[in-house]
């Protein structure tokens, strides 16, 4: 369904991605994971056009998006929906409004048909009463789900995470995974989790891409990631402080 | 050895693109500011009463500040100029229309931009800033919304309209203090300060014109800086510095060519 190739990326002559090759099937949840700075994030964003590559390819669906102008990206944001890692809900709008925005614009409903289609997405995540409350009034963990629920008011195809439960309590950290989980097993709906969560990886993922300086270092089931001889993915994934990765003078 | 030169060759041909791209943002939201004001405004998505809000924030906020400034400033033209004109014949009596003139022509609308491309276009900048390093920018634009047309589109209409309103407030306090100073300090009739006899509606349209530049000035520029913050707080702050040093640019520059286009219109008898 999404296939990324050589793709590269720099930003002010620091190369971030030198490289990166992936392929996701329909109905996938893969978890990019790596370490903090490695391109995780960067990576997503390209595939909704919010970055541009440098050199490199992404095909979705047998077509060619990267170099498409920035109006026809609307097609593909209808289609492939995203979860900021801050929750991006604007100050200036009740948390139903900020739901209801994708609808209006994408969808052209109009503001009341858009608001109560927002009341009942909330409703799904357990924030039906915090409808009218402004962002500033919720905790993180409510802000977090309603940016999910905002998400997915278009039913999109494909849902970028990028790392759903940082700053969430382990109840709702296990919540937002099964949440990607259900989507996938029960809609069909192609995930892709920017995550540092290792409970999170290897309880929800179908596969796992370890980013490594600029490259996908590793890519397989979280058995065969857990069973990989590599030790730059073991010390990750034990999160050991010494070994190839260790940052020097740190 | 040879490596140096080709080091700084790549350093200057990174620079020079990152000179054509800012330049090419400028222009991308100059354009998409005045086209969304212009073609698409009612079709635009934007929260409710925001242009008024950002007229208060923009023109109420400001107004004090603005009214006390160009009192001060209205007061020491007036000082100077009459220590001045008393020192070789006593041209007192045409200060107060000379002065009325510069205000109106020159010295109201740009010194009013002034003020306002510290205050408003920092503000813009940070607030936008802001957006941009928390991904609200990317989540607007992942709702299909343009971020120029939701955010500067707004606080342009909102600009454009309170500078010409400062500028108004602004000339009459410092005329006002100007007066005063001319009465205590040099005995100059009121009646005779007070003179509008040299202000011409050519200076009026002139000084208009060159207010409803400034204020569409500010927010494009200040909005370009925002939107192109990056990192984290750091970078917020630089887009600020960034917002008021380009937005006082741009009103230096804007009076610089209005100014001669019309001198080109009207000639000497401006």
């Amino acid at each position: 369904m999404i296939a990324l190739r050589g793709l590269h990326k720099a930003f002010g002559g620091r190369p971030v991605l030198a490289g990166v090759d992936l392929e996701v099937s329909r109905g996938e949840v893969l978890f990019v994971i790596g370490t903090s700075g490695v391109g995780k994030s960067v990576t997503i964003k390209h595939l909704v056009g919010l970055l541009r590559v440098d050199a490199g390819e992404i095909w979705l669906d047998g077509a060619r998006i990267d170099a498409l102008p920035e109006r026809a990206y609307a097609a593909i944001r209808r289609r492939v929906a995203m979860v900021f890692q801050s929750s991006t809900l604007f100050d200036s709008m009740t948390i139903a409004e900020n739901v209801a925005l994708p609808l209006r614009k994408h969808g052209r409903l109009r503001m009341a048909e858009a608001l109560a289609d927002a009341r009942r997405r909330l409703v799904e995540v357990g924030l039906g009463e915090f409808a009218d409350r402004w962002p500033a009034e919720l905790s993180d963990g409510m802000r977090k789900r309603a940016a999910i629920a905002r998400a997915l008011t278009l039913d999109p195809e494909v849902v970028l995470f990028d790392e759903p439960t940082t700053g969430l309590d382990p109840i709702n950290a296990r919540r937002v995974d099964r949440l990607i989980r259900a989507l996938a097993d029960e809609r069909g709906v192609t995930a892709i989790v920017v995550s540092h969560d290792l409970a999170s990886i290897f309880s929800t993922a179908d596969r796992i891409a370890f980013l490594y300086q600029g490259g996908v270092r590793m890519c397989g089931t979280p058995a065969e990631v857990q069973a990989s001889a590599d030790p730059v993915v073991q010390q990750f994934i034990t999160g050991r402080s010494s070994g190839p990765m260790e940052t020097p003078g740190f | 050895m040879a490596l140096v030169p080709r080091r700084s060759l790549t350093s200057l041909g990174a620079r020079t693109l990152d000179l054509v791209d800012a330049v090419t943002d400028l222009v991308r939201v100059a354009a998409g500011t005045v086209s969304g004001a212009v073609f698409t405004y009612w079709r635009g998505t934007r929260p409710k009463g925001e242009i008024a809000r950002q007229m208060h924030a923009i023109g109420n906020r400001s107004l004090l500040f603005v009214m006390v400034t160009l009192g001060f400033v209205g007061m020491v033209m007036v000082y100077q100029t009459c220590l001045l004109t008393t020192q070789v014949v006593d041209g007192r009596g045409q200060v107060g229309a000379q002065f009325a003139r510069l205000l109106v022509l020159d010295v109201g609308p740009s010194l009013t931009a002034m003020m306002l491309a510290t205050r408003v276009g920092a503000g813009i900048a940070a607030e936008i800033g802001s957006m941009k390093v928390t991904e609200q920018i990317d989540a607007l634009r992942m709702s299909a919304v343009t971020p120029v047309d939701y955010l500067i589109v707004p606080r342009f209409f909102a600009c454009v309209l309170m500078t010409v309103v400062l500028s108004i407030f602004g000339m009459a306090a410092s005329w006002a203090a100007g007066g005063l100073t001319g009465y205590y300090s040099f005995q100059i009739n009121p009646r005779t300060f007070f003179d509008l006899s040299m202000v011409a509606p050519a200076h009026v349209v002139l000084g208009m014109t060159k207010a409803v530049a400034y204020g569409a000035a500010i927010p494009i520029v200040a909005g370009w800086c925002g939107l192109r913050a990056r990192g984290s707080s750091e970078g917020v702050g630089a887009a600020t510095t960034a917002a008021v040093i380009g937005s006082s640019f741009a009103v230096i520059v804007l009076d610089f060519i209005i100014s001669a286009i019309g001198l080109i219109f009207w000639g000497a008898g401006l």
